[in-house]
């Protein structure tokens, strides 16, 4: 039990509880398996897009462009289906190279021309949005193969989608990579610190572009997850990802300047940012206060991390 | 003795490079060029209709480049311009024709709004010590969707007939007036940063905030003060999109104000400024702004889609950044052989 409260996600998992009980005291349909299910789904798409975000934060960079490539891999993926009759596995495994091919593009130009991640990532946003929409000249392709649709439409058991099952995946691959695996390790101790990661024989280019290309897959998971779910592959995919993207990691907890990012912290953000959308809907207010709330979410999820990081250095 | 005569050729040459060299120059060909080969293969290009267009439109982009300019100044950046320019115009737009205000007050409090949103984000920036990054990320989403609760996403379409007269006079048949605006915001940065001690002021604390501090800047209210600015800048450039459309409408920058980000970058990169702070071209952000103008009304013109010129104007900032680091490299290289 001490332990359990020793973590750091425990205040995100209580709040998240406190929301839960709060709503469904109001409004009891709230856990029926219908709307759970559609919570669910809601989730796992988003947090896939969370980790793309955080593995760059991790390296105390960020990926602008993680929503682009997203649209880019979902038009692709859409398209191979339909036009070209490209069998599903093999159009997940064409999404994933495009995606991973998008991340190494951007790795490399920030880790060995020495760019800013910012100014190379936001260039590269504009490139990936205009190729997606040159192609499909922003209609949708929907083309989407039946079993992809019930993919994304249906249920492994009850309420639980088929869609969080890549999710949960991803989630325990991306944990894994950066608490036991050598590479991981390399990503967070350049984020922590670039100058004594060098100096202890860490390849700060390697670990920056890996962070990249991991993010580009995760893009394109997400966004071959989100064409599953419209069952269509639409152009727009992916461009309201941007501030979600961020608003989950930071509640997590993870450090903008690098170094320290939470999985756990992370999924608790994502199903915080969820549950208030999810509240918002039920409650009938207006949707566009979400726009609103996400800001001030990130606002004070920010606030509150450096006065954490303050008080450390007091206490140091 | 016998050493200084090659040591001054060599500065002469050198400075010759250097001119040659800089980016204001480059810019300038390379729209003196691009102008010249749209004029003779993009059909219309010359056409008077056109070249108005091209104008007003040049001082849209340049207010829009002088807006990030002058944060970037800071070493940070303010991804809320867009946001801040179309809630400004929103409150401009409900001034007008809800308020029934004469159009100059409206747009004074338009521009006041501007920045008071700009100097809330520089606030929350030096107080909390966070990067303005993600700060100004999480204001563009606050502003955004505030004006958006507050209008309903409803556009204002019956503004008074003075508001646009502005952006529908012509001068000699093809210059927009709304030039001037432009070309006054840039001309005073350029007396403010070259000529005024609060300018010298942003450039050390952009520079060197630590040095600026200990010499006596009080930084944080500077870096606010930019920050203000950059939200004055941001709301005017939207007044003069809104004059150009005759409508304050809440989607003109895109979804969160997001569509202005590329040119509001493009511009200062283009043209010099530094991205890591203290070092700033107004010249060049008015020239980078003009040249990506020219070449999306050419491209445009030329049939080449909307969304391909959206795809080459990303490359053309990652050109400029990439262009700009050989640069850096090669007089390094240089120097360290001179």
């Amino acid at each position: 039990m001490k332990a359990l409260l020793r973590q750091d996600w425990f205040g995100l998992a209580a709040l998240a509880a406190a929301a839960i009980a709060a709503i469904t005291a109001i409004r009891p349909d709230f856990l029926s398996p219908f709307n759970v299910f559609v919570l669910l789904g809601t989730v796992s798409l988003a947090l896939v897009i969370a980790l793309g975000q955080m593995v760059v934060i991790a390296i105390g960079q960020m990926n602008l462009a993680l929503g682009a490539i997203g649209g880019v891999v979902a038009v692709a993926f859409a398209g191979m289906m339909q036009v070209w009759s490209i069998p599903v596995p093999l159009a997940v495994a064409g999404g994933l190279l495009i995606g991973a091919a998008c991340g190494l593009a951007t790795g490399v130009l920030t880790a060995r021309a020495g760019l800013s991640a910012f100014v190379v990532t936001l260039a590269a946003l504009s490139m990936f949005k205009g190729i997606n929409l040159g192609i499909t000249k922003a209609q949708p392709f929907y083309g989407v193969a039946a079993g992809v649709k019930a993919f994304g439409a249906g249920s492994v058991a009850g309420p639980v989608p088929w869609v969080l099952v890549p999710a949960v995946l991803v989630a325990v691959a991306v944990a894994v990579l950066l608490a036991r695996l050598p590479l991981g390790r390399q990503i967070l101790a350049v984020g922590g610190n670039s100058h004594a990661a060098e100096l202890s024989g860490i390849g700060i280019a390697r670990a920056t572009i890996a962070a990249h290309v991991i993010s580009g897959l995760l893009a394109a998971v997400a966004g071959m997850l989100a064409v599953a779910r419209l069952a269509i592959g639409q152009p727009t995919i992916g461009d309201d990802w941007l501030i979600p993207s961020f608003a989950a990691p930071v509640i997590g907890g993870a450090a903008l300047a690098g170094g320290y990012v939470s999985v756990t912290g992370t999924a608790f953000g994502v199903l915080i940012v969820a549950l208030i959308t999810q509240a918002l809907v039920l409650f009938a207010v207006d949707p566009y206060y979400v726009q609103l709330l996400l800001g001030l979410l990130i606002l004070g999820a920010v606030g509150l991390n450096r006065l954490r990081e303050v008080r450390r250095e007091r206490a140091a | 003795m016998a050493g200084t005569e090659p040591s001054t050729i060599g500065a002469r040459e050198s400075r010759l490079i250097g001119v040659l060299m800089s980016a204001d120059v480059g810019l300038l060909i390379l729209i003196v060029a691009f102008f010249a080969a749209f004029w003779m293969f993009a059909p219309g290009f010359n056409s008077p209709f056109n070249l108005f267009g091209l104008s007003r439109f040049t001082a849209i982009n340049i207010v829009i480049g002088l807006s990030m300019m002058v944060v970037i100044v800071t070493g940070g950046l303010d991804l809320s311009v867009g946001a801040m320019g179309v809630t400004a115009v929103m409150l401009a737009g409900w001034l007008m024709e809800v308020g029934g205000l004469p159009v100059p007050f409206a747009v004074a409090g338009g521009v006041a709004l501007g920045a008071g949103l700009g100097a809330l984000n520089g606030l929350v920036i030096v107080r909390t010590g966070v990067h303005s990054f993600i700060v100004t990320l999480a204001t563009m989403s606050i502003y955004f969707g505030a004006m958006i609760v507050v209008t309903h996403a409803e556009s204002f379409r019956n503004l008074p007939a003075d508001f646009s007269t502005l952006a529908k006079l012509r001068w000699f048949g093809f210059v927009s007036p709304t030039l001037l605006v432009a070309g006054g915001a840039a001309l005073g940065l350029f007396v403010l940063y070259r000529f005024t001690a609060l300018g010298r002021r942003m450039l050390a604390a952009g520079a060197n905030p630590r040095a600026a501090e200990m010499s006596g800047v009080p930084v944080r209210r500077v870096v606010t003060l930019c920050h203000m600015l950059g939200g004055a800048l941001a709301a005017l450039a939207g007044m003069l999109l809104a004059m150009r459309t005759g409508a304050a409408i809440p989607s003109m920058a895109g979804n969160l104000g997001q569509d202005w980000l590329l040119p509001a970058f493009l511009g200062p990169v283009l043209g010099g400024t530094a991205l890591t702070g203290g070092r700033v071209s107004v010249l060049g952000t008015v020239l980078g702004a003009t040249l990506v103008t020219v070449l999306t009304s050419g491209l445009l013109l030329l049939q080449v889609g909307e969304f391909w010129v959206q795809f080459f104007l990303g490359a053309l900032l990652l050109g400029a950044v990439l262009l700009e680091r050989a640069r850096i490299l090669l007089l390094g290289a240089r120097r360290l052989v001179a």
